[in-house]
C-alpha cells in the first residue's frame, strides 16, 4: 500500500472528432502522483494540459472527446471504466477540480451558501443544518469576513478572487485526496493571484491534499510544485522535480519556455527571447518530433523518428534524441 | 416597496402606449371596418332607414367627438351595449372569458411544463437519438396545419372511427365530469401545437446554458443530472422561458383560440369577438382592443417583477 501511489496514469489518449477528422488531444502521456504531492502541467494553449485535467474526471466533453486508450488508475482502481453515476460519487470527493473562469464558475442564480450546501450533501449524509455550518466553516477557514452573511450572497456580489478562494473551499469541502486547478489564477490580478496560490498551498497542507496544477505560468510553477510536467503537443517532453527543471532544463521546449521569462534583475534585453515558430496542427502532425520546426537543435533524425520520453539522468526525463 | 414602486411608475409610463394602441384601432375600425348598418337592416334598406340606423350607432358624429366618446369608455371602463345583440358589453365578457380561460389555461400550463421537460430532456442528450426524436416530434407539431390536427384528433377521440369517448363538439358544462368530457380534446389537440414551437424554443434557450461554465462546475462535483437539470439550469434558462409564457397572457384571456372554439363551439371570447369584427360590433371590439393594451402592459411590469423573482443580479429601479 505504501509504495502505491495515489493516482497513476497509463498511456492516456485522449481524441476528439471533428469535421475535418480525428485529432489526438492527449497522445499517449503517462504520469503518477504520490499522496500531498504537487504536481505542475505546463505548456502552451491547446497542448492537452486542461484535456488531461477533466479526463481525471471523466469530465471531457463526449462526444467529440473520447479516451481511446490507458488507464488512470486512481488508488489501483481504474476510473476509466467507471460508470457515469459511479463517477458522480467520485467527483468532488476523492477528487475535486476548480476552473480558470471564476466569474463564470459560480451558478449566478443561487446563492454562494446553496451551491457549497449542494456539495456537501451530495457527498454526506449531512442534514442542511450541518452542511450550512460545515460550508461557514470552510468560509472561515479561507478567511472570508462575516462568513455567516455573506453565505447567503450570490456571485455577483463577491470579486473575481473571492469567487475563486470560494471555488477551493467548495472544492476541498468534501475532503478530496486529489485537487486539480486548471490555470486557477490566470483570470485573476496579480496581487490577487498570489493570494489564491497561497490559499491553495495553506489548504493542501491542512487536509493533505495532492494537487494538481495546469498552468502556463512559470512563475506559479516554481513557487508551488514539487514536480513538473511540460507538456508539448499532447505529449509529455520532460518530468522533473521542480528545481531541477528551473536549474538545468533539458529538452530544448522548456529551456524556451524558460527564457522566454522577462527576468527583472538581469541585464536589460534588447527584446525579450521567444520561441520562434507556432505549435503544428494536431490535424497534420509531422512524423518526427513535433517540436522540430521550432527547435533549435534540430538534426536530420529528429524529423524521421519520435523521440520516446526516457530517463536522461536521475532526475529528468526527457522525450528528446538532442537534450541540452 | 420598491418593486411597487417601479410597477406604478411603469404603469404611468404605460399610459400613453395604451391611448396610442386604441387610438390607431379606433382609425382602424371607424375608416376601414365594416359597417353595421347592412348587418342590421338586411338587403335592400332605403335612405331614410339607413340614416337612422347611422344615427343611432353614433355613425354620424364626426371623428373627434366619437373619440372622444370611446376616451370616456376607456377611463370608466364602460362600453354600453353590443349592436348586435344588445346584451352588455362587460356582461358578454363575464360570460364567456372565463369559457376561454377554462379551456386555455389547462393548454397554456400543461403545454408549457410538458415542453420544457421535454426540452429539458433533448438539450441534456444533444445530439442523440432522443434529441434528434423529441425534435422530430415537435416539427410535425409546429408545420402541421391546426385545422388537420383538431380533426385528426377529433376522428381519434370522438368518431366512431377511433376510440369514440369523447363528443366532437359543445359546451355543456355542469359538473367536473362534464367539463372534462368537453374540455380534453380541444386541450389535448393545442398541447400538440403548442409543444412544436415551445419545445423547440426552450431548446435552443437550454442548450445555451448548458454549454455554460458554471455548470461545468456543478457536474465536477457530482451533481446529479436531474438536479442539474431541473436546478441548476432551469432556473438560468427560466427568463426568455418566462417572458414567453408571460406576454402570450393578453392574448389567451382576452382573444381565446378563434379557430379551437369554433371547430369544438365552444362559447368563449374568441368566438364573439370573431363576430364582431366581421360584423363591426364597435363596442365589443373596443373593449377588447382596450382591455388586451392593458391586459399587455401589466403583464410587461409581472415579468420584470419576475426577472428579479428569478435572477438576483436583476434589481428595479
Amino acid at each position: 500500500m505504501n509504495n502505491q501511489k495515489l493516482l497513476e496514469v497509463q498511456d492516456l489518449v485522449i481524441e476528439f472528432t471533428t469535421d475535418k477528422g480525428k485529432v489526438r488531444a492527449v497522445d499517449g502521456i503517462s504520469f503518477s502522483l504520490n499522496n500531498s504531492e504537487t504536481l505542475g502541467i505546463v505548456g502552451e494553449s491547446g497542448c492537452g494540459k486542461t484535456v488531461t485535467a477533466l479526463s481525471l474526471l471523466k469530465l471531457i466533453p463526449s462526444p467529440p472527446g473520447k479516451i481511446i486508450q490507458g488507464h488512470i488508475l486512481y488508488q489501483g482502481k481504474d476510473i476509466v471504466s467507471k460508470s457515469e453515476s459511479a463517477m458522480r460519487h467520485f467527483r468532488g470527493k476523492e477528487i475535486s477540480m476548480i476552473f480558470q473562469e471564476p466569474m463564470t464558475s459560480l451558478n449566478p442564480v443561487f446563492t454562494i451558501g446553496n451551491q457549497m450546501i449542494d456539495v456537501i450533501r451530495q457527498h454526506t449524509h449531512a442534514s442542511k443544518k450541518e452542511a450550512k455550518e460545515r460550508a461557514i466553516k470552510m468560509l472561515e477557514r479561507i478567511r472570508i469576513p462575516n462568513p455567516e452573511r455573506r453565505i447567503d450572497e450570490y456571485p455577483h456580489q463577491m470579486s473575481g478572487g473571492m469567487r475563486q478562494r470560494i471555488m477551493i473551499a467548495m472544492a476541498l469541502s468534501c475532503n478530496p485526496k486529489i485537487l486539480v486547478a486548471d490555470e486557477p489564477t490566470t483570470a485573476l490580478d496579480v496581487t490577487v493571484q498570489a493570494q489564491v496560490m497561497a490559499q491553495i498551498s495553506e489548504l493542501q497542507k491542512k487536509f493533505n491534499t495532492a494537487v494538481i496544477l495546469v498552468t502556463h505560468d512559470l512563475g506559479v510553477i516554481a513557487e508551488t510544485c514539487t514536480n513538473v510536467l511540460v507538456m508539448y503537443c499532447g505529449k509529455i517532453v520532460e518530468r522533473a522535480d521542480v528545481s531541477t527543471l528551473f536549474e538545468s532544463p533539458r529538452h530544448p521546449y522548456t529551456r524556451g519556455l524558460l527564457t522566454s521569462i522577462p527576468r527583472i534583475r538581469e541585464k536589460k534585453l534588447e527584446k525579450l527571447p521567444t520561441i520562434e515558430g507556432t505549435v503544428p496542427d494536431l490535424l497534420h502532425l509531422p512524423v518526427g518530433c513535433r517540436y522540430a520546426d521550432r527547435c533549435e537543435r534540430v538534426r536530420d533524425h529528429c524529423r524521421l523518428e519520435e523521440p520516446p520520453l526516457e530517463k536522461k539522468d536521475d532526475k529528468t526525463e526527457v522525450a528528446c534524441f538532442y537534450p541540452y | 416597496m420598491d418593486t411597487f414602486i417601479y410597477s406604478l411608475r411603469k404603469f404611468f409610463q404605460s399610459i400613453p402606449l395604451i391611448f396610442g394602441v386604441t387610438l390607431i384601432s379606433f382609425v382602424l375600425m371607424v375608416y376601414f371596418g365594416p359597417d353595421k348598418t347592412y348587418d342590421l337592416l338586411g338587403k335592400n334598406p332605403t335612405q331614410q332607414q339607413i340614416e337612422e340606423v347611422h344615427h343611432q350607432l353614433g355613425y354620424d358624429q364626426p371623428f373627434l367627438t366619437r373619440y372622444f366618446i370611446f376616451f370616456k369608455e376607456i377611463i370608466t371602463f364602460d362600453f354600453g351595449y353590443s349592436d348586435s345583440t344588445g346584451e352588455k358589453v362587460s356582461s358578454i365578457f363575464a360570460r364567456t372569458i372565463p369559457v376561454s380561460l377554462a379551456v386555455q389555461l389547462p393548454i397554456l400550463i400543461s403545454g408549457n411544463i410538458i415542453s420544457i421537460i421535454l426540452a429539458l430532456i433533448a438539450a441534456y442528450f444533444r445530439g442523440k437519438m432522443i434529441d434528434k426524436s423529441v425534435m422530430f416530434v415537435a416539427v410535425i407539431g409546429m408545420s402541421v396545419s391546426y385545422l388537420i390536427i383538431v380533426i385528426l384528433f377529433q376522428i381519434i377521440f370522438c368518431s366512431s372511427y377511433g376510440l369514440n369517448i369523447f363528443p366532437v363538439q359543445g359546451w355543456e358544462v355542469e359538473s367536473f365530469t362534464s367539463y372534462l368530457k368537453y374540455v380534453t380534446v380541444p386541450v389535448l389537440a393545442s398541447v400538440f401545437l403548442s409543444i412544436g414551437y415551445n419545445t423547440r424554443f426552450y431548446r435552443a434557450v437550454i442548450v445555451e446554458e448548458i454549454t455554460k461554465d458554471h455548470v461545468r462546475t456543478a457536474r465536477a462535483f457530482g451533481t446529479h443530472p436531474l438536479k442539474l437539470l431541473f436546478k441548476n439550469i432551469l432556473k438560468n434558462s427560466l427568463i426568455p422561458i418566462m417572458t414567453r409564457i408571460i406576454i402570450t397572457l393578453p392574448f389567451i384571456i382576452i382573444a381565446g383560440s378563434i379557430v379551437l372554439e369554433s371547430y369544438f363551439s365552444i362559447p368563449g371570447i374568441g368566438l364573439v369577438l370573431y363576430d364582431a369584427i366581421l360584423t363591426g360590433d364597435l363596442p365589443i371590439i373596443k373593449a377588447a382592443v382596450t382591455w388586451t393594451a392593458m391586459i399587455y402592459v401589466l403583464s410587461l411590469i409581472l415579468t420584470d417583477i419576475m426577472y428579479t423573482v428569478v435572477d438576483p443580479r436583476v434589481t428595479l429601479k
